[in-house]
């Protein structure tokens, strides 16, 4: 990708600005771990690992605990389930800024899966109108087909569901107690 | 800011954009907008020393500077190097020499690309001038290159 | 001055194949095997800093992620440098001089095989009159050798020296990336990358980390036993446009060097931050370090360079070899910015008996 550099100026005036449009390639490689994480979602799997020391259980599964600093290995492995609640949300108005493909407003979720300790964030949440999200309201995972289920190598976005979940729909289920997640801000 | 490429076997590409609108001030604009009229700034000093490219403070004391005089477009290679095969954003696509060029009346070194045909060609202490490009905005790309002095 | 000690020292294994893993994967057994020698239990560790570059990684924050690795839970007391991790350790070292902490832990990473390292290190340069022409590292050391050689009367044959030696030693460090029985012959048959500048003279492109501890007074001798006092250490600037600057000399490393006390008492080993082959001699005669020093037995940047960590690493070599009794007097040096411009000096002693 080529730069390109620009001036802005008054006519015949003094320069006072410069514009300067750096374009930096990286390749980013998918971690052995994220990798384990996609084939489980191939398979309609949610993965994740316990810890041995303070047995947490981190989805996605992570290569150490970062509470107690502790290697967590295939023998740490399990499968959760993929239904839990919301304990957080945000409704984002999408600026326009250079790059930006959202054009409504939307909403991101934080989601406690029933038996993991953390939650997965920037999930969508389908099915409800804006108006309707709430934090205890119980969601299931929709899945996409299985020709379509790829992970995402675990970036920051999406949490390394990548195109396997579709997004979460609400199950019909009571909203959870609060008190079930009040732990959890995020 | 970035554009993603498509995933394959665990890998994936992607362009971190950065689009900057940089200010320059009375001092870097001024050396700019000098190269878009074909001339080169340096600072002066206090002490009576010439600073190209431009800058706002003395390096020696910390002062300010805002005496800006006009040096030659011409001068001495002080170090050069020589690139066998450019990397995509350097400022020729064919093999050419970086050179820090102390210009006719500054006592520092600006440095940027000269044009030679071999690395033969180039060598510290030869005379070089600005090769200025036709169309100027006020950017460090207003000076094409070096090139051997009395080339065109 | 509080005496303080690098009590402990681990770094990852580097290579030509690029890690898959993330950086936090990447660091976690390297921080947990220089707490595991340390002796000390994480919750005793009064301050943690690291350093790391956002552009390596090619994302913003990414030295957050990197964290996860120390436990902060419950909090700790942290901080980070947008630099070599040895940046890190004169941060660290500052603290322990105020009295509040008396440990610390130091790392340092950097995965530069994502990017095109030669684009992404152009980001370091003045915006203005530098970035507009990709004026990239190389070829600014390379504008530097040239000015060197000019002014030294050496030639390319002396460099290649000093590259097959540093190839050479690095055949016994089990963690070094570029390690063989080279001749000098044998590099000046390589093209260049930039003249005068082979491929032989300019570092690999490594992932890799680098972890310290530092404890301050007694402590330091019930966890280790031959810690490596820092016995000084001092870091200068010089300004940044290269032609702004005398090339032929190395003038903030000399300064700070003296500042550390290098020349008070002779140097057994010397671990250089040289990336080029041309900066040993610019840093041996900056330092004064005459040829009866050993210079870069691990092989140095040219061996392995993972950028962030470099500096660190030649702390901690220089660190390892009074920990395993082989000197009394050791040197570590770090550097950033272009040709030099900004450099750290370490100097280290074992307990005299």
């Amino acid at each position: 990708m080529s730069d390109t550099t620009e001036v802005e100026e008054a006519e015949g005036g003094p320069v006072r600005f410069m514009q300067q449009h750096i374009a930096l390639d990286y390749v980013m490689r998918v971690s052995p771990i994220a990798t384990r994480f996609a084939e489980g979602l191939h398979r309609g799997v949610i993965l994740g690992r316990r810890c041995p020391s303070c047995s947490l259980v981190f989805v996605p599964p992570r290569t150490f605990c970062n509470i107690c600093t502790v290697a967590m290995g295939d023998s740490q492995e399990l499968e959760v389930t993929d239904r839990g609640m919301v304990t957080a949300f945000t409704i984002l108005t999408p600026i326009q800024y250079h790059g930006q493909q959202e054009r409504q407003d939307y909403a991101l979720a934080s989601i406690l899966l029933d038996g993991a300790d953390g939650t997965v964030g920037q999930q969508r949440l389908l099915d409800l109108p804006l108006e309707q999200v709430r934090t205890g309201l119980r969601v299931e995972a929709v899945w996409a087909s299985e020709d379509d289920r790829r992970g995402d190598g675990g970036g920051a976005m999406g949490f390394g569901f990548g195109s396997a979940i579709t997004g979460w729909k609400p199950t019909g289920e009571p909203d959870a107690d609060p008190a079930s997640y009040a732990e959890h801000a995020l | 800011m970035c554009s993603t490429a498509a995933v394959t076997s665990g890998e994936s590409t992607y362009t971190l954009e950065l689009p900057y609108r940089r200010s320059v001030g009375p001092v870097v604009g001024a050396f700019l907008t000098g190269l878009r009229d074909a001339t080169v700034l340096g600072s002066r000093t206090a002490a009576g020393r010439v600073i190209v490219p431009a800058l706002e403070y003395d390096p020696d004391t910390g002062d300010e500077v805002s005496d800006l005089v006009p040096v030659g477009s011409a001068g001495v290679v002080t170090t050069w190097a020589w690139v066998p095969e450019p990397l995509r954003k350097h400022p020729l696509d064919r093999p050419f020499a970086w050179a820090l060029v102390q210009l006719d009346g500054a006592d520092t070194s600006l440095l940027h690309a000269l044009d030679v045909g071999s690395i033969d060609d180039v060598s510290t202490g030869m005379r070089v001038q600005i090769r200025w490009r036709a169309e100027r905005q006020g950017h460090m790309t207003d000076i094409e290159c070096y090139e051997p002095e009395g080339a065109s | 001055m509080r005496d303080v000690a690098v009590v402990s020292f681990a770094q990852a294994p580097t290579s030509s194949t690029p890690v898959s893993d993330t950086e936090a994967q990447m660091l976690f057994p390297v921080v947990a095997e220089a707490m595991e020698r340390s002796g000390l239990r994480r919750d005793e560790i009064g301050f943690t800093c690291s350093g790391s570059a956002d552009y390596l990684a090619g994302q913003s924050f990414a030295f957050v992620g990197n964290l996860e690795v120390t436990g902060a839970w419950p909090p700790i007391s942290e901080s980070h440098v947008e630099m070599d991790g040895a940046w890190a350790l004169y941060e660290a070292w500052v603290h322990l001089q105020s009295g509040h902490v008396d440990s610390a832990l130091v790392f340092g990473s950097g995965i530069s095989s994502r990017g095109d390292l030669r684009e992404v290190l152009c980001l370091q340069n003045d915006p203005y009159y530098l970035m507009p022409l990709w004026a990239d590292h190389v070829s600014l050391a390379a504008l530097q050798a040239r000015a060197v050689l000019d002014a030294t009367g050496k030639g390319e044959r002396d460099l290649a020296e000093i590259a097959a030696r540093c190839r050479r030693s690095a055949v016994a460090n089990p963690f070094a990336q570029r390690f063989a029985d080279v001749t000098a012959d044998d590099l000046l048959a390589e093209p260049y990358a930039v003249a005068p500048l082979r491929t032989g003279d300019c570092p690999p492109v490594s992932d890799g980390a680098a972890a310290v501890v530092l404890v301050a007074g007694d402590r330091a001798r019930e966890v280790c036993e031959h810690p490596a006092w820092i016995r000084g250490l001092d870091h200068r600037i010089e300004p940044h446009y290269p032609g702004l600057r005398d090339l032929t000399v190395s003038e903030s490393t000399r300064l700070a060097g003296e500042a550390a006390g290098v020349g008070d008492r002779p140097i057994d080993v010397a671990e250089l931050s040289s990336s080029f082959s041309h900066e040993e001699l610019l840093l041996r005669a900056a330092l004064g370090l005459g040829d009866a020093v050993d210079v870069n037995p691990s092989g140095g940047p040219l061996a392995a360079n993972p950028v962030m960590a470099t500096g660190l690493t030649r702390i901690g070599e220089a660190a390892r070899q009074i920990h395993d009794g082989h000197a009394t007097r050791t040197l570590g040096h770090a550097t950033s910015g272009p040709c030099l411009q900004q450099n750290l000096v370490c100097v280290l002693e074992g307990d005299r008996s």
